[in-house]
């Protein structure tokens, strides 16, 4: 029995520990076959279909929420209901890794790890200026004032049509309250007060950000916090690249991301990453099963996870836990910070999939990166924050209509 | 009689031959020729006929079906302002590139023309950029570009030219034409390579006789060279105007097509439409319609631009 198995996760440490846990479940199960094939997040949402539509699909798909319904109307995902009950009664799924996948009657993707925004800062940067890493928004603006000097910039927030922009917008959004795209009918609410304050907000950070930051994606906002050329910036992880480029682990900060105060609480955008069945042949669907309960035995799951150490988090209790996650060399050295990004991710949200409330079809809308097009209009087409976020309800209900 | 017989015979036997050969022959060709032609018909008209007849329908995902909207897409493309907005960059780009990479590549070659110790190695060397994959040329200007640390804007800085960093990409002018001069900086070699050997055919005697009647060198450029490269110039202004304007790796890879939409020539307003927006029936009725104006540009070229080279031959 083949399986084949395609991911995203395209960096060669991470390619090579699936390959380690693949080699070792094939020695084990010598009836079954598992390959893997590394494919890119960039492409995957037109070679998936594709490759769907020639019959010639994975039998597992890595995935994010908003990819999974993409996959689904094509009528190939497999529910997983029964494994996911299996592995929940052993492990203990955190509850809201779950949700996001929950819809139509059906659990449709099992979870494997979470990843989340945090505020990462450089502590000599905010102790040379004398000043605490901010938890409120005033705070926060008064901190990137303050941290903008001579080569050094406040912060570095991106601008770019691109999904860390609409991450980064997200982020603000949830900390002043909008982070429900849609209503209790399913209605589009993007266009409300606390939207418009959370854009304003944005293009006031936005004034200490470097000036080719409209054109950035996760790596460059990387680059600029470990050259040092940026105080702070919004990022799922900085550890594996902070390590390789400044390797102080007492330099690097990580906080919640500060709040405004229309909430009383930090939350941040979170992406529950899990895999799909795509199988719908009995023999394949359960050699699937004995695979994924395989990557989830303690001792496999901490190795499964670390395969990007400081970046993916645990998504069960008992995967928390697992010394195989802690005893990691790098997630050993940088503990503190691994230890803050797990605290921020239990106030994760993804729009579209919040308040116990699920609405694939905002997939429609990440795809084409329309909160980071209606931040554009007001950032380089100079609209105001109510004219932006009003064309971005408009752009959005043509989207998904 | 009957050698007179015989020999009609004999000449109608051999022509009989010589038609059954030619036909023969003709079918071997015709063999030969098949799997081109099977290929083409597989890779180029059957996409094309596809992507004629998704335009008709309302697919979204590739893959899932559609149902027949008749020209709905059509009009939709040619009222929307992204479409005529997309088609003025792709035009604009399309003349920038011509003109930056035509003046660098004359430029270029008229310098490895001239004899000079290492040009062998120049004549080489000048092909890097355009060999150089293009994902590779793109981090390459990134990292240079960039203003953590980038090469460009540490000069810029330190040598006092702007008081802090410049975001190419950052604005909308700025960034256009950076990713058009990073286009012609990977292209122009090629166009170097094609003039130079042009240049290389011109009779020698002809820039001795001018410099013995006393032409200057521009006016030897301008009377011999030019006219002498007209024929190659005629070629490389078609096929590097349908080239350019089909570009789309340079322009995603470094841009997206932003910032906001400043970089969003046709092709990529296609792969953003098809690919992003999950709307491949609107795509296809856009290339269909980029496809229609190609056509009409090469007529319009052959038609005009044909005439007066024969003309002028």
């Amino acid at each position: 029995m083949k399986l084949l198995l395609w991911h995203m996760e395209q960096p060669p440490h991470r390619v090579q520990r699936y390959q380690e846990l693949i080699d070792q479940f094939n020695a084990a199960n010598p009836d079954i076959v598992v390959t893997q094939e590394v494919q890119n997040w960039a492409e995957i949402y037109t070679k998936a279909p594709a490759a769907v539509a020639a019959g010639n699909h994975p039998d597992l798909l890595f995935t994010i929420p908003d990819f999974t319904p993409v996959i689904k109307e094509l009528g190939v995902v497999q529910p997983v209901d029964d494994i996911v009950a299996e592995l929940d009664q052993k492990y203990k799924f955190y509850p809201s890794v779950i949700g996001p996948y929950t819809y139509e009657g059906h659990i449709w993707t099992i979870p494997n790890w979470n990843v989340v925004h945090s505020l990462w800062y450089r502590k000599s940067a905010f102790e040379k200026a004398g000043i605490k890493p901010p938890t409120s928004w005033d705070e926060w603006l008064k901190a990137v004032e303050v941290l903008t000097q001579a080569n050094q910039y406040g912060i570095g927030l991106p601008a770019n049509r691109h999904l860390y922009t609409d991450q980064t917008t997200y982020d603000l959004m949830i900390n002043n309250g909008a982070e429900e795209f849609f209503d209790a009918n399913g209605n589009l609410r993007f266009n409300n007060t606390q939207t418009v304050e959370a854009f304003e907000f944005y293009q006031q950070l936005y004034k200490y950000s470097p000036p080719d930051s409209p054109n950035w994606t996760w790596g460059e906002a990387e680059a600029c916090l470990n050259s040092g050329t940026c105080a702070m910036i919004l990022q799922f992880a900085v550890i594996t690249t902070y390590d390789k480029e400044v390797g102080d682990p007492n330099d690097l900060g990580v906080s919640s991301i500060p709040h405004s105060s229309n909430v009383n609480k930090s939350g941040t955008i979170a992406y529950p990453c899990g895999i799909m069945i795509l199988t719908s042949d009995p023999a394949k669907k359960e050699a699937a099963y004995r695979f994924i309960r395989f990557l989830y035995e303690p001792g496999n799951y901490g190795r499964f996870v670390t395969s990007e150490p400081g970046l993916f988090l645990p998504v069960t209790e008992m995967g928390a836990k697992d010394n195989s996650f802690w005893s990691d060399p790098l997630i050993t050295k940088y503990r503190e910070q691994v230890e803050g990004m797990l605290k921020n991710s239990e106030n994760g949200m993804l729009f579209g999939f919040t308040g116990g409330r699920v609405f694939p079809e905002v997939a429609k809308i990440s795809a084409q990166n329309l909160i980071a097009q209606t931040l554009q209009k007001m950032l380089l087409e100079k609209m105001s924050a109510k004219e932006a976020v009003e064309w971005g309800q408009k752009a959005m209900e043509e989207a998904i209509r | 009689m009957n050698l007179i017989t015989s020999l009609t015979k004999i000449k109608t036997r051999i022509t009989s031959v010589r038609r059954v050969y030619r036909n023969t022959e003709s079918i071997l060709g015709i063999l030969l020729v098949m799997p081109l032609l099977i290929w083409l018909l597989g890779t180029i008209l059957y996409p094309l006929l596809s992507a004629i007849r998704l335009s008709f329908l309302d697919v979204g995902i590739i893959g899932t079906g559609g149902r027949f909207v008749g020209l709905e897409n059509y009009k939709y493309a040619l009222l929307s302002p992204e479409f005529w907005s997309s088609l003025g960059r792709s035009i604009l780009w399309v003349l920038g590139n011509g003109v930056i990479q035509t003046v660098i590549a004359f430029i270029a070659a008229l310098i490895l023309r001239q004899p000079f110790r290492g040009r062998s190695f120049a004549r080489i060397w000048i092909i890097l950029s355009w060999i150089v994959p293009t994902v590779v040329v793109v981090i390459i200007w990134r990292w240079m570009l960039g203003t953590s640390g980038g090469i460009i804007n540490y000069l810029l800085v330190t040598l006092n030219i702007v008081p802090s960093p410049v975001g190419f990409f950052g604005s909308p002018g700025t960034a256009f034409i950076s990713v058009v001069l990073i286009n012609s900086w990977r292209w122009f070699p090629l166009m170097t390579v094609i003039l130079l050997a042009g240049m290389l055919v011109i009779p020698e005697e002809l820039y001795e006789a001018a410099k013995v009647d006393g032409a200057s060198s521009w006016q030897r450029f301008k009377n011999i060279t030019i006219p002498a490269l007209q024929p190659i110039t005629f070629v490389l202004g078609l096929v590097g105007t349908l080239w350019s304007i089909n570009v789309f790796d340079v322009i995603w890879l470094l841009t997206g097509g932003g910032p906001g939409s400043a970089t969003t020539t046709l092709p990529v307003l296609i792969y953003h439409t098809a690919f992003k927006g999950y709307r491949l029936s609107r795509a296809s009725a856009i290339s269909v319609i980029f496809g229609l104006i190609l056509l009409g540009f090469i007529w319009m070229y052959l038609r005009f631009l044909g005439r007066s080279q024969e003309e002028k031959e």
